[in-house]
């Protein structure tokens, strides 16, 4: 059999071709494929998800008697299927540990120093997956119409709208009119969700890994000293998809543990949307812009060519997208001018190791705004909007400090000690 | 970064109890406010589960790899010693997932023909399933698989 295919298709080729590629070992390379995992279960979960799922809010007799949204009664039905509950949980899951992964996998790439020369193109290829992800993550939260989905997204409606000049015409491509409200919003938002978004993430998916595979992977310095000049790895075939397979089976395996113990999002609690709107937070990814929101003051408003300029799209655009844009040129920023092959260790780069933990400390710290009015409800004195900034600005500040001396101190006299035993 | 070293893993395993912990004392935290624990879990509770399991697949996969591959690679080849241990626990493995499989589509039957949903069971029973099938693929490279440790040049003409 193998003989007829092979005289066919040169499976042989393709196997000294494809299937030898070798595959540096390190453990950190798993977080990209932690990341990768999530979505390929996030598209088998989906697909069940769609075969059972209702796009519409059209109105819907239950068998108690209630008159819910179609979307609604569709993910009660979803839920009452055996193992259903569990499947749209792992979904749910999944979505959340991609992100989660992708962050983590992305910060190891920060700390190496993997963006470097010639990778910066696959970096930045890996900053668009990231911020998709988020986004595609985003599409799915209103779709089913529970009492909180309704006003979580129509925090990120908000945000979308504020956008000046272009913001009405972005959330009538994103929502497909007011929302909550238009008809049309829930059969966009799940077009997006399930069709554009996926796609788009699949095409990146496989620009990155093509990317990675002509650029070769980073390796372990200790590389440098076994095959100097070469890429030290396994096989892609057996060894390495033998690791991937333990890990997927390792993934599903946790995952389903947690989404079956833990339900994420059980619409029953929420209800269907009513015109009282709950007390909600959205998602812990935007958890962080929400406390930015939460202490910007209001009166940060101003008109520019006709545009108001508001505290929403202050904290809602416009620091993000500094964030975004120091991320987009960072590559072009520190470079090197010779190919980087191995990964540069934290230790050795203290100004920058520094930085991107000042930056998770930013995140932690308006992550903490967002639970502003929480802490006023509990007389806290974390309920200040004046405490809250200066953990927002000194925190991160504070953390550069404290990091950049003490890698000075431990691994500087190190690099010392080293040179002069050279000398 | 310097090599598979199994410190980094087993600090992320450290810190995964940690987030799942964290997790834990804001559901007790909500339900001491509230005067009853919620049916849903809160948004810091997702985000701190979230991120300790991503770090506890790490932690695992990690020390899975260190096992496997050890901290450095060296070129050649290199041939599982047989042995008789791994065979045993292979076969109770199987058993194991044949019976598991069993009880979870009876599972699914009761569950359709009563409405009934116990998903904590479901989860429980499907995730081991899948963590079984895992150990199996673990002692298979472990004790039977035959290694190679290769190196390539860095141009190659591959995907172009």
């Amino acid at each position: 059999m193998y003989k007829w295919l092979d005289e066919r298709l040169d499976l042989t080729g393709l196997y000294h071709k494809v299937l030898r590629k070798a595959f540096p070992v390190h453990h950190s390379f798993f977080l990209g494929e932690i990341t990768l995992f999530a979505f390929v279960v996030l598209v088998l979960t989906g697909v069940f998800l769609t075969l059972n799922y209702e796009p519409s809010i059209r109105e819907v007799r239950l068998p108690d008697g209630r008159t819910v949204p179609a979307a609604y009664a569709s993910v009660l039905y979803i839920d009452s299927l055996p193992f259903g509950a569990v499947i749209r949980s792992l979904h749910h899951w999944s979505a959340h540990v991609m992100i989660a992964a992708a962050f983590l996998h992305m910060l190891r790439i920060l700390l190496s120093g993997a963006y470097k020369k010639p990778r910066e193109l696959n970096y930045l290829v890996g900053l668009g997956l990231l911020g998709l992800a988020v986004v595609t993550a985003f599409t799915g939260y209103a779709l089913p119409y529970d009492n909180y989905a309704v006003t979580a997204t129509r925090i990120g409606y908000g945000i979308a709208h504020s956008i000046p000049w272009i913001g009405g015409t972005l959330a009538e491509i994103m929502f497909g009119g007011e929302f909550p409200g238009s008809e049309k919003a829930i059969p966009r938002l799940f077009s997006l969700h399930v069709l554009w978004l996926p796609l788009l993430l699949m095409a990146l998916i496989g620009a990155h890994l093509a990317i990675m595979v002509k650029q070769k992977h980073t390796q372990p310095r200790y590389a440098e000293r076994v095959a100097p000049g070469k890429i030290l790895g396994v096989p892609m075939y057996p060894q390495q998809m033998v690791m991937m397979i333990i890990l997927f089976a390792l993934y599903v395996g946790i995952m389903t543990l947690i989404a079956g113990a833990f339900l994420a999002h059980p619409i029953e609690a929420f209800g269907p949307p009513t015109p009282n709107t709950p007390a909600v937070k959205p998602d812990w990814y935007f958890l962080w812009l929400y406390g930015l929101l939460q202490i910007i003051p209001s009166s940060w408003e101003f008109h520019l060519f006709g545009a108001v300029i508001g505290p929403e799209f202050i904290g809602g655009v416009v620091v993000p997208g500094i964030l975004a844009l120091i991320g987009l040129l960072l590559p072009f920023v520190d470079t090197r001018k010779d190919k980087m092959r191995y990964m540069e260790l934290p230790s050795e780069h203290p100004v920058r190791t520094s930085a991107i933990l000042a930056l998770l400390a930013f995140f932690l710290m308006s992550t903490l705004a967002g639970y502003k009015i929480d802490f006023q409800q509990q007389g806290s004195l974390l309920g200040n909007n004046a405490v809250l900034w200066t953990l927002v600005l000194g925190g991160p500040l504070l953390t550069f400090l404290l990091s950049y001396t003490l890698i000075r101190i431990f691994y500087g006299k190190k690099e010392e000690v080293s040179e002069a035993g050279k000398s | 970064m310097y090599r598979n070293d199994p410190i980094l893993p087993t600090f992320a395993l450290i810190l995964a109890a940690g987030l799942f912990y964290a997790a834990y004392l804001d559901g007790q935290h909500i339900a001491r406010l509230l005067g009853h624990t919620p049916l849903e879990l809160s948004v810091g509770q997702i985000g701190l589960m979230a991120f300790g399991a991503v770090l506890l697949l790490y932690g695992l996969i990690g020390l899975v790899s260190y096992w496997l591959e050890g901290p450095e690679l060296r070129p050649g080849r290199h041939f599982p010693t047989p042995s008789t241990a791994p065979v045993a626990a292979g076969v109770v493995l199987v058993l194991l997932l044949t019976a598991l499989s069993g009880f979870f589509v009876r599972l699914l039957v009761y569950s359709a023909q009563t409405g009934h949903n116990p998903t904590w069971l479901q989860g429980l029973i499907f995730g081991s399933i899948s963590l079984v099938v895992a150990a199996l693929f673990g002692i298979y490279k472990r004790f039977f698989g035959r290694d190679e440790v290769i190196t390539e040049e860095e141009k190659s003409e591959f995907p172009w």
